[in-house]
Formats: C-alpha cells, structure tokens, sequence
C-alpha cells in the first residue's frame, strides 16, 4: 500500500527512471518483449478490459514462449572472450535525451543481435 | 445563536464530514446556507458537503488547471480530464477551508462560527493553507517552463489565465493563514470533557494549535457532573476523577482560562434549549464550581458496575460474536468521544487472552491518538508488546506524518540522481522538471492518515506468522467522518491506479511499461483484494460505538446506513456509557438513556443475529490493562424484555 503514495507521488519520476533504465541496460534478454505483453495483458485484467478467461489464455500462451527462449538460452554460453558485439541496430522512438556513448537502442522491440 | 441574537449577522459552519449541527439546531442543513430563525440578528447554518464542494471548485479552474497540467507534463488533454475527473479522497480539510472562505466573502457577516471535526483532523486542517501553498508551486513549476519558452521564442511573456489561476491559490493560502493565525480576527474554543482521555488528547491538540499559530481563547469542558442529589458512589466517584482532571487540565493548560459546563439532564437540540444552554457557555466564567478533592479517602475504589460476574479467566461472552475465529479485521468506529479507544483495546486484550488465536494487533489509525492513554503505556508508530498482557497482543499509534517523510526521503534522492543521470557530462541541466518533481515529493496527499492506516493494515494482515496462526487487526478509528473515508479508500484509490495503468498503456510505445506498471499491477491486485477483504462478513466486521443520547445516537444511524450502503458489515453496537442505579438524578438519566436505547434496538436488532451490547459508565474511567479487561466482563447483551 504504501506503494500507493509512491506511485502517486513519484509516478511521473518513474517513467523517466524506467527509460533511463532501459537506455542503459544493454543486456536486453530475448523474453523481453513477451514478458511485457504479460505485464500488458495483467495490466488490462486490472482494467477489465479483458476477462480472467482470456487472461489465462494469454498467460498460458506467453508462459510457454518464455519457457521456450529460456530452453534456447541453456544452451551452453560461448566462452568469454569468444563473445563480441558486432552491430546494434537500433530506431528511437522516445524524446531526445543525452547519451553519453553514442549508443541507443528501442526500449520497445529493439533488434539486438549478440553475435559469435 | 446567542452571537446572532446579540444583534449580529452570523454564519454557522460545521467541516466535521459527519455532521451534527442540523441535530444540535434541531432542523435540516445543507451545502447552502440555510436561515434560522432568532430573536434578533441573523443565522445562517451550513453543513459543508465536501465533495460537492470540490467539484465546484474544480469546474470554475477545469481549464486553467488543464492548461498548466498540458504545458508542464507529458500528457495530453485527455489524460488530464480523466485525471481531473477522480475523486480525491480527503479533501474534505483543503476544501472546507476553501469553502469557508468563499461563504464568509459571499454574504455581509460579523461572525463565522465554526464546527469543526474532531482533533486529529482539525489539526490536519490547519495544516492546508501550506498544502495549497505547496499546490500553487508545483502548478507554478510546471507553468515556469512555458513562461521560458515564450520568452526565448516571443521575448516578452505576458501573464496569462493559468499564472492567475497560481496567484489566486497562493493569495487564497496566504489570506488563510494571516486570518487563522490574527487573534483580533481568530480565536479557538476548545471543547474537551472531564475525562483523563479527553485531557491528554487536548494537550496534544492544544500543542498542534500552537504550532499552527492560532490563539485559543478559552478551554470549555463540558459535561461536568453537578452533586447529586443524595447519596450516590457512582456521583460522587465521578465527581472524584471529574476533580482530579479538572485540577489538571486548569494547571497543564495554563494560561488558557477554563470553562466548566455543568452536564444537563438532556442534550441541547433545537434553538429554545440552546438558548439555556448558552447561558452557561457565554455567561460569566465564574470560578470552577466546588468539587470534592481529588485525593479523597474513596479514590480509586471501583463503584458498583465493576463488580464481577465471572471468573477473571472466562472468555467474555461478546468475544465470540464479535471476533470469531475467522475473523481478520475488527474496526470501532463512531462519534468523538464516546469510547472507540476503549472499547477497541478491551476486544483486542480478550481476542489476545485466547490461547488459540494467533496474533493481535491494535492499531490506532486516529491521528489525535488516545490509544497509549487507555492502555496506560507509551506507544508510538512501532509496535509493541504491552505490559500485563498476553504477548499475542501488540501495540501501534500511527504516525503518518513519519510514514510520509520516510517515503520523501526515499525519492528525494532517486530525483536527484535521475534527473544527475538525465544530464550526463552536458551543461544542460532540466531544471524546470526537476523543480516540479521536487514540489510534487515535499506536497503532502490529502488523506495521508487513511492512506497509511490502510497500508498498516494490509502489512500486518499479510504478514506470515512464526506459529502459524493468522493474525487479527483491531483498528481504533478516528471518529466516524474519517472513518468512512477510510473504508472508502481502496476504491478510490483504485480508480487512481487504473487511471495510471491506463495512461501507461496508452503511452507504451514511448516509454514501455517497465517497473511502475508491475507496482500498480501488484497495488491494483492488493486493493482488489482489499476490497474484498471489507466487505467480507466472515473476515472483517465493524462495531459501532456510542452514547445513548440523542446527538451520538442520530450519528450512529446515519453511520449504519452509510456501512449498509458501502456493504461493510456491522458485527455489534456498543451502547457505552450506561448510567448504573444510583441517585434520583442517575435514575433520571437512566429512564432517557432506555429511549435511546430502545430506539438504537428498533434500528439495529433487526433480524440479524447481532448483538447489542451495553457497557455501563463508571468512574474512574477503564484506563490500563487490568481496568480494561475487568471492564469487558461488565458488558451485557442488550434483551429488549428486560429493562437495559
């Protein structure tokens, strides 16, 4: 509950902080796009804009592709050192902001290639 | 009434959300000013509608709110009618300070009179005027940012409708506060009664006055027990312990001059008893009235409603109505000073006594606490076991104010190292931003003690405990106003939270969901169950306190009907307060009190099968855990066959 007054009072705080935080985290796993069509599709159930039927459907069905993406990244790692980044593709869709190191990449879908 | 009839043109206002002044003048009152009729004068009476108040407030600056909220934030025209369209839980402080001082500019007045709610939110009234200063800076913060465009891109800037808009709240804050804190213009009557409770709780307020800087101008304790007519222990042991808090009160609260209002056989109701009564309240002040002294060789020896019925190990027959095993939640609401705290700390010493049940917490939501006072300990905002009971049971008078600092704190912080992270190694610094969201952090919410109490409960609901057994909540109320805005809190605030969902989702393209989205979906979920958890007749039960006299009593089925109407459960009315067999007068008192009790009964006792119970007066008052506990024993169901 007292998440309540936070998110009043700081709720625009963290739009920003969450783009930051996207901006910068450059260790975007694969799952994340699913796990934010979960978070959507709980965020709809809230506003009952979808019935809990159709929201164990969805979850179902997302559940099983992150279980998926998670079998394929068990996969034994490459050994370090072996690993480099070789491109990042990227398109903003946000407000400007300042990046220090050039690098940007969509918060939303970002096309981000790890390569051997 | 006694003002308006010394030839003057007097407004009578009550800003208690549970309003008693149409009782007390004996006809109906609303929003609007309403005429009564005196011998000379005028009167006009009010009982503000907050609320309705708001919106109306609202509507007249729907558009220059809009316009700054468009120019300052990120949002669209949409987003903020939807924000501004919510209701906001506990303005009932802000708007009825606002709303008093549009009535008092609206017509030629000598005088206001003010009723106002009970301490904790008199207190948190006062505070508003710095509240609305801190509204008129945000809103300027976010404007700051459109006066520095137009002036880089238009040189000049010319001062528009929404800067009118900010200086009017600012002049309206400031007009408050020189007129609450000018004792030519202000003065403060303090109401307490002769009771030990009642003067602890006036200290605190008297010091929350001070504070505020506004001058009270005279302590009224009221209710003062006159000599009987013959002998009587019940008269006289409440004379004693009247005494002994009257000595008190006239010492602690020097220099404030007190007035001692001898109790009447009746409550005053309607302009013709007023009248009487008003010679007493406005008369000369006298000298305090003979009482016997304090220390007399009787002091301290129970009268006769203390005698016990059963053993000291008996479980008191209400416990199993009241808090069955099931039961997570008890809440003791009702009108100021009729008991709540006592009651409340009675159940839960019973509820903690049964080796069976699990945890107990007594959680004091009033911000005018009186929690550590009945107990006869010290408590504050973390909790605590009390000494002489079962260690089951534990102890907390919230602090909001401390809830909300810490959570301030927290955020503090996390703006400055985003907006320093925002910034990177450039000069440009957003400054108009940060400014808005270091405003938006120092504002305190309106209905922060609702917020926090609710927060407290949940936490201590969902807490796990080591023996296994689910714990209770017993919540001491403030009295009734504040307690219904507190149960009708989570829905409020759960329009807030889809509101927000809505607007992220909209937004998602742009900034993605992210960390806020997964809170207000665990929020949402908590207050769903919250919900839930209210009006849910196994869990969760509410026990009306009162007084079986007519004020208290018209309270109490108005506060029934608005449970019934928010679906919270009622499990028991306490009649508290019931005047034992004693002296001529006490029999007296006894033959009115049965009326209200009887009437109470034909309101209440309506099929379901809950109890009635009656706790008799006795003096001293129930203070501390062995007093409390032999008090409980003394409660007794109420059988309309039998005389109560």
């Amino acid at each position: 509950m007292v998440i309540l007054i936070d998110s009043l009072i700081i709720g625009g705080v963290r739009f920003v902080l969450d783009k930051v935080v996207q901006a910068v985290d450059k260790e975007l796993s694969d799952d994340t796009v699913l796990r934010e069509e979960l978070l959507a599709a709980q965020m709809r159930r809230e506003l009952e804009e979808i019935t809990e039927e159709e929201f164990a459907r969805t979850e179902a069905d997302l559940l099983a592709r992150i279980r998926d993406i998670r079998e394929r990244n068990r996969a034994p790692a490459p050994p370090p050192g072996e690993m480099r980044i070789a491109g990042v593709e990227a398109t903003f869709a946000g407000e400007e902001h300042e990046e220090g190191a050039g690098e940007a990449h969509d918060s939303e879908g970002a096309d981000h290639r790890r390569r051997r | 009434m006694a003002l308006a009839e010394s030839g003057r043109r007097v407004l009578v206002v009550s800003t208690d959300p549970a309003h008693s002044l149409g009782d007390a003048l004996g006809r109906a009152l609303g929003p609007r000013p309403r005429p009564v009729p005196v011998r000379r004068g005028t009167l006009q009476a009010v009982e503000l509608d907050a609320d309705a108040a708001l919106a109306r407030w609202l509507d007249q600056r729907r558009d220059g709110l809009a316009t700054i909220a468009l120019r300052g934030t990120y949002l669209d025209r949409e987003d903020v009618d939807r924000f501004l369209s919510l209701s906001l839980p506990g303005t009932d402080e802000l708007i009825g300070l606002l709303e008093l001082a549009r009535l008092a500019r609206a017509s030629p007045l000598d005088d206001v009179v003010v009723d106002t709610a009970p301490t904790g939110h008199t207190l948190r009234l006062l505070q508003m005027p710095e509240t609305l200063r801190q509204i008129a800076s945000v809103l300027d913060d976010m404007q700051a940012k459109h006066r520095f465009l137009s002036r880089s891109l238009g040189g000049q800037y010319r001062a528009d409708s929404a800067d009118a808009l900010i200086t009017e709240i600012e002049q309206e804050s400031s007009g408050i506060l020189a007129l609450l804190r000018d004792a030519e213009r202000t003065t403060f009557s303090w109401v307490m009664l002769p009771e030990a409770l009642s003067l602890e709780e006036s200290r605190d307020g008297l010091a929350g006055l001070r504070r505020s800087g506004v001058a009270v101008g005279e302590i009224v304790v009221n209710r003062v027990t006159p000599p009987p007519p013959g002998p009587c222990a019940l008269c006289e042991g409440r004379r004693r312990s009247e005494a002994a808090v009257l000595a008190e009160t006239a010492r602690a609260l020097r220099p404030i001059p007190v007035r001692v209002v001898a109790a009447r056989d009746d409550e005053p109701e309607g302009v013709g008893t007023l009248r009487t009564f008003a010679r007493a309240l406005l008369g000369p002040r006298g000298r305090l009235p003979p009482l016997p002294a304090p220390g007399s060789t009787r002091k301290g020896t129970p009268t006769a409603a203390t005698r016990r019925s059963r053993g000291p190990t008996a479980e008191p027959w209400w416990l199993s109505d009241l808090m069955p095993p099931s039961r997570r939640l008890l809440v003791f609401g009702g009108k100021g000073g009729v008991g709540k705290t006592t009651a409340a700390a009675t159940a839960a010493l019973a509820r903690a006594a049964d080796a069976r049940g699990g945890r107990v917490l007594l959680l004091s939501a009033d911000p005018a606490h009186s929690l550590g006072d009945a107990l006869s300990v010290r408590l504050g905002d973390d909790e605590r076991a009390v000494p002489g009971a079962s260690p089951r049971l534990r102890a907390r008078e919230l602090d909001a104010d401390r809830a909300l600092a810490a959570a301030r704190a927290r955020y503090r912080g996390a703006v400055d190292q985003l907006f320093d992270a925002l910034r990177g190694g450039s000069n440009l610094d957003p400054a108009f931003d940060r400014a808005v969201m270091q405003d938006l952090i120092a504002l305190a919410p309106p209905g922060i003690d609702e917020l926090f109490a609710l927060a407290a409960v949940t936490d201590a609901l969902t807490q796990e405990t080591s023996a296994g057994a689910p714990s209770t909540v017993v919540l001491d109320t403030a009295p009734t106003g504040h307690a219904l805005r507190l149960l009708a809190l989570p829905d409020a605030a759960r329009e807030w939270v889809q509101a927000l969902l809505s607007v992220l989702l909209k937004y998602r393209q742009v900034v993605g969901l992210g960390q806020l989205a997964e809170e207000l979906v665990d929020l949402s979920k908590q207050l769903r169950s919250l919900e839930a958890l209210l009006r849910d007749p196994a869990r969760t039960a509410f026990v009306a306190v009162t007084r079986p006299a007519d004020l208290p009593r018209r309270e109490t089925a108005r506060l029934l009907d608005q449970l019934d109407a928010m679906g919270i459960p009622v499990a028991g009315l306490l009649v508290n307060a019931i005047t034992p067999p004693g002296c001529a007068r006490c029999r007296r008192a006894a033959a009115r009190e049965e009326k209200h009790v009887r009437a109470l009964a034909r309101r209440f006792l309506t099929g379901a099968g809950r109890p009635m119970i009656l706790a008799p007066m006795i003096a001293p008052e129930p203070r501390g855990v062995r007093a409390l506990r032999d008090w409980g024993r003394t409660w007794r169901r109420f059988d309309p066959a039998r005389r109560p």
